[in-house]
């Protein structure tokens, strides 16, 4: 694990291979998190509604994005 | 050729492949077999724990260098996500494997292949067994397969924790000749 000096490098960083990365990582490591926290609310019975309000997004997009298709996010009923 | 296998080298062979499964490896690396040979309650083991291995800390760096290039834990670490903090706090609530890519297909219940690698270092023990005339391939024949190999992601691991391999090969053959 990298200590405090490097993160801190690392986080000053001009390099765009260090920069950019990053980004990448956190991008993917929000959608999984969405994606899990989205299945978890709808397991609990949450509408599209509540949880696009809580997320920033319009019902439609957070619709659009889960429930197409198959898979464990469609509502069962 | 697994029939000079003694019991405990057996075991790190069917331990190799627990280990690529519950990291949801497709194939069986060096790195399984390492982790295999540490969690053993042999002479051999003691010798790579006494040069400052250990499996839970070669489980994580395992798990560091193979999350998937999309997920780079270093890449996290420049901006200051712990994402070992992340996972862990994820599984806790959502179960195992809970931030793992959901289109990667799951960890198939059947074989796991060995790497081209990881099967070149059980050849490997075997010749190290007879060149110390053993009769049988002890587990600590395989840890010196592994480092006559000298290559991948478990010699990273080793060189990476300062191993110095030349003395560790000396005090396996120690053990393995007493």
């Amino acid at each position: 694990m990298a200590d405090t000096a490097e993160v801190a490098t690392a986080a000053g960083s001009k390099d765009p291979s260090v920069g950019l990365k990053a980004v990448r990582s956190m991008r993917v490591l929000v959608e999984r998190l969405e994606a899990l926290q989205v299945q978890n609310a709808r397991e609990q019975g949450w509408t599209w509604e509540q949880i696009a309000q809580l997320l920033g997004v319009t019902r439609q997009a957070v619709h659009k994005k889960y429930a197409s298709g198959r898979g464990p996010l469609r509502r069962k009923d | 050729m697994f029939e000079r296998f003694a019991r405990e080298a057996r075991e790190v062979v069917v331990g190799a492949q627990d280990e690529a499964r519950v990291l949801h490896s497709p194939t069986i690396g060096t790195e399984h077999l390492l982790l295999a040979l540490l969690r053993q309650p042999t002479p051999s083991a003691a010798v790579l724990t006494r040069h400052g291995l250990s499996a839970d800390e070669v489980a994580t760096d395992v798990v560091r260098f193979t999350g998937s290039a999309d997920l780079d834990a270093d890449a996290l670490t420049s901006v200051g996500i712990d994402l070992d903090a992340v996972r862990s706090s994820v599984e806790a609530a959502f179960g195992p494997g809970a931030l793992d890519d959901p289109k990667s297909k799951p960890a198939r219940p059947g074989h796991i292949p060995f790497t081209p690698r990881a099967k070149k270092i059980l050849e490997l023990s075997l010749r190290e067994a007879l060149a110390l005339k053993s009769r049988s391939i002890a587990d600590g024949h395989i840890a010196l397969g592994l480092l006559r190999e000298g290559e991948g992601l478990a010699m990273k691991i080793l060189h990476d924790r300062g191993v110095d391999a030349v003395s560790l090969r000396k005090d396996l053959e120690l053990v393995l000749n007493s």
